[in-house]
């Protein structure tokens, strides 16, 4: 889920400031039990005989090998399974008869291989059943201390880490609305968050929740409730005032207030913890190291208020639009070229640095080719001399952290968009992550990533500093973008100094192909963009 | 592939002693001219392994005497052993489903491999059919996929010529079946078993698990063409898979001498009689039975699965000795079923020796 979202306190005008946060596409890896069920084997067939299976429970089954051998009158069916996984159980013995579309057996299977089947049992009820709500406020202080206290800051999974003993918490940035619609009209644009250890939002009507305030309730516990897409209703609440524990705590996707664990309580990892574990491991093999600086963006923060005004009209949400068609239009003339239309979750009303960040880094690209360039896949393993394949345009993978997982979408040839369509993408990429199941597709995800990643981590944390973790695949280096403060430089305002608007970054980058000079040359040509953003107009955006 | 390589090896031994190839899966018309029903059976079994999935085969082969039951049958059911041994005709487990069927020289059998996703056993039921009209036959097709041959279309009962089944794994399908030429009736009424009625009468049932077979009155089509002979039905085969996938090449006749060095066929031709495979595959059943004796009623349920006694429950009304008949139940347990040890034991009372006896017979193997 991406969180763009509200920055409060930090800078004087308040801007939305979009922050995306990182973690590597393909930790998950859940095991999730499947029922597999007899299907319509032809010929008209609606039942059969299960003659012989050919695994037993806890025997490992891979795809098409041969499951169990049916028979229906003169036909000898052999079945083979659809999964790589583990048989858990058997359903049908030898010699009774299975309907079609009875469960023939279970089988444990890691969670991906799951998505085009049917609905999985899973052991770890899913909380994170709806998508969260893109605008709202996150806060979560004792993430956000915890990702500080760890030097490892970008890769930690939010959504594990604070409840231990439950099996598979919620998604902190997870709401319980489908519609992104239905909160915001219920609440409003600088939505409340509830500041509490529970961060989980809720969809409910307005009016519900203050009674649930007033009565007391944490309205978090309640969730889901009994209204549409899982709405807590006021009937919930009473309920809950009612007869203590209330139903919906108990219901396996509320897992919410983690009951107080008097002993050691032994919690399987997750799946994106369990992905993120194996990514780690693989991690290891990259040499890493750090570089960090902080960029100026008082410039960016002045000029961003124009860069607003003058959204061009096809990226603004509908409503925004102006309804009436201007006195005098430039197509009266001539048809003006249309301009691409984006898709209605990739229009935005509000800029963010972001984009900008990522155009100017695009064109640092352009003059380093090494920034541009991937390890070519293959080589390394083959044995012989590893080569660096470079690419014509800036290719980067932005870390997307959604209630489904963490993914990096890529966004090819950041150098061919301008600030605006980057904002409509991102925007859209946030919006498809945030669907459950990920709305993401291979387009978004493609097997060759970017060759630059960027983390967004200042989105969820005040962090200062960061060491970000390069993954195999995902490029030559990796920069974790903190969160911009004003800060009063002494070296500015001819030794007076002057009160600027600096944003910390930490780059890790790959020492088999990247050297320390290089990488801090780069940064200074970045520098050079985002601190004078002037010049692109010279340039030619 | 395992039959080149086999190949390669044999040209390296040197001068060849057999007078053709070793047969390979390339082609697509198969005709055996070996009548040992072990190998044709898993001759079959490996062109359906090895042929490649997408290319349609068909493989006609004809058998010495023997009884073929259907894979998930139970012979003790199906078949009247002690009648095959007394006639010397072995029974042979295939692996397509389905029910018992007798071969002989005169019954000729087809098998059409197809893969899965085009496999339909109507379509491959008229194709024979219209192998069996071309020899000018008035055959049809009945709704369960059997060519009948006769007048009374309607009207029950329906006079066979031949019987179906079928095996479907992932991606490759087959329709083999049996077309009774000049069979011997009257030896298929002796050996397959006795029927229901008799059953009833002495109020023995056998209640199993799997497939029964259905009983069919049955005709041979020289009866409605005397002309009709193996070869001709083959030529018809031949002609109508020819036309209906458009196969060129020449049929393939294979004989079984050099096709039995191929490993799979040799180790097939091996487990086929094997107790393993004939037995060890029944499917799980009750058989009970009771007998008087002159000291007393016993009655006896067995309950086997996978051709191994799985209990053996004697019961008796007063009169004898309750705990001995216990005893021997037990004794039966994890045995095979009609297989039992011949040799009395030296333990004790005739009643026991004469309820195992009792029991052998039954079980009759």
């Amino acid at each position: 889920m991406s969180l763009l979202r509200q920055t409060r306190c930090v800078i004087s005008r308040r801007r939305q400031v979009a922050y995306l946060h990182v973690s590597p596409a393909w930790w998950a890896t859940r095991k999730v039990l499947q029922q597999f069920k007899l299907a319509d084997i032809g010929e008209g067939i609606t039942e059969c005989e299960i003659i012989k299976w050919s695994v037993s429970p806890q025997s490992l089954i891979g795809a098409f090998e041969p499951l169990c051998e049916v028979q229906s009158d003169k036909a000898s069916v052999e079945i083979t399974s659809p999964y790589d996984g583990t048989v858990k159980e058997i359903l049908v013995q030898e010699g009774q008869v299975a309907k079609v579309g009875d469960g023939l057996c279970v089988i444990e299977v890691d969670e991906e291989a799951s998505d085009s089947s049917d609905v999985p049992t899973s052991e770890s009820p899913d909380a994170s059943t709806n998508a969260a709500n893109p605008s709202q406020q996150h806060q979560a202080p004792e993430r956000a201390s915890e990702q500080l206290e760890r030097s490892v800051v970008v890769e930690v999974q939010p959504a594990a880490a604070e409840k231990p003993s439950v099996a598979r918490p919620p998604h902190p940035l997870n709401s319980n609305e489908l519609a992104s619609t239905a909160s915001w009209s219920g609440d409003s644009a600088g939505t409340i968050v509830d500041k509490k250890a529970t961060e989980v939002e809720v969809l409910v009507l307005p009016a519900v929740r203050y009674f649930a305030r007033q009565s007391g309730v944490d309205i978090s516990l309640l969730a889901p409730g009994s209204g549409k897409n899982g709405r807590v209703e006021r009937i919930d609440v009473e309920r809950y005032l009612a007869g203590g524990k209330s139903a919906a705590s108990e219901q396996p996707s509320a897992a919410l207030a983690p009951p107080p664990a008097e002993e050691d309580v032994v919690v399987e990892l997750g799946r994106t913890r369990y992905g993120m574990w194996k990514a780690m491991e693989k991690s290891l093999e990259i040499p890493h190291f750090g570089y960090s600086t902080s960029l100026d963006l008082t410039t960016l923060h002045t000029i961003l208020p124009i860069l607003n005004a003058n959204i061009p009209q096809h990226y603004l949400p509908p409503s925004q639009k102006p309804s009436t068609p201007p006195a005098a239009s430039p197509s009266s003339f001539f048809p003006v070229p249309a301009p691409p239309v984006p898709p209605a979750s990739g229009t935005y009303d509000k800029l963010t640095y972001l984009p900008v960040l990522l155009k100017t880094l695009s064109k640092a690209m352009h003059s380093w080719p090494i920034f541009r360039s991937s390890i070519t896949p293959g080589i390394v393993s083959s044995g012989s001399k590893p080569t660096l394949t470079v690419r014509p345009h800036s290719d980067i993978s932005i870390a997307l952290s959604t209630p489904t997982g963490l993914y990096t979408p890529t966004v090819r040839a950041v150098d061919n968009h301008s600030v605006y369509s980057l904002a409509s993408t991102l925007k859209h990429l946030a919006h498809l992550g945030r669907q459950d199941p990920s709305g993401l597709t291979p387009t978004e995800l493609p097997r060759r990533g970017g060759t630059l990643t960027v983390s967004n981590v200042g989105a969820i944390g005040a962090g200062e500093s960061a060491m970000p973790v390069l993954v195999p695949g995902g490029g030559v280096a990796i920069v974790a973008l903190g969160r911009a403060r004003w800060v009063w430089d002494v070296e500015r305002g001819d030794g007076k100094g002057e009160r600027r608007l600096k944003l910390g970054i930490s780059w890790s980058a790959d020492h088999r192909v990247i050297e320390g000079a290089e990488l801090a040359a780069f940064v200074e040509t970045w520098r050079g963009y985002v601190e004078q953003p002037e010049r692109m107009i010279a340039e030619g955006v | 592939m395992t039959c080149t390589f086999t190949r390669l090896r044999l040209l390296r031994r040197g001068p060849r002693h057999f007078s053709t190839f070793l047969p390979t899966e390339k082609h697509s018309i198969y005709v055996s001219q070996s009548s040992d029903p072990y190998f044709n059976l898993t001759f079959e079994n490996w062109l359906f392994k090895e042929k490649s999935t997408q290319e349609p085969l068909l493989l006609i082969y004809r058998d010495n005497p023997c009884v073929i039951i259907g894979r998930n049958q139970n012979p003790w059911k199906e078949v009247n052993i002690p009648a095959l041994k007394r006639a010397n005709i072995p029974f042979i487990r295939r692996h397509s489903g389905g029910g018992t069927v007798y071969h002989d020289m005169g019954n000729t059998n087809f098998s059409i491999h197809l893969p899965r996703s085009s496999f339909n056993r109507h379509v491959t039921a008229r194709l024979v059919l219209r192998a069996v009209h071309s020899l000018d036959i008035d055959a049809w097709i009945n709704e369960r996929n059997d060519i009948c041959v006769g007048p009374y279309k309607m009207i029950p009962p329906n006079i066979y010529v031949s019987g179906s089944a079928y095996k479907i794994v992932k991606d490759r399908a087959y329709h083999h079946g049996t077309m009774l030429i000049s069979s011997q009736l009257r030896t298929l009424g002796d050996v397959l078993h006795v029927s229901k009625f008799e059953d009833w009468i002495s109020q023995e049932s056998m209640v199993t698990r799997g497939v029964a077979s259905v009983r069919s009155p049955v005709k041979n089509l020289i009866e409605f063409n005397p002309t009709v002979t193996h070869d001709a039905f083959i030529g018809a085969m031949v002609r109508v898979f020819r036309d209906e996938y458009r196969v060129e090449e020449p049929v393939q006749y294979i004989q079984a001498s050099n096709a039995a060095n191929i490993p799979y066929i040799r180790d097939g031709i091996a487990e086929l009689p094997g107790w393993d495979w004939a037995f060890g595959q029944t499917p799980e059943f009750t058989y009970s039975i009771s007998r008087v004796f002159e000291w007393g009623n016993v009655a006896a349920k067995i309950r086997s699965k996978h051709g191994v006694i799985l209990s053996c429950s004697l019961t008796a009304e007063d009169g004898p000795d309750l705990m001995m008949l216990e005893k021997l139940g037990r004794e039966l347990e994890g045995q095979r079923y009609g297989f039992l040890d011949k040799t009395t034991s030296q333990d004790g009372c005739g009643q026991k020796q004469q309820v195992r006896q009792w029991l052998i017979e039954e079980m009759g193997s």
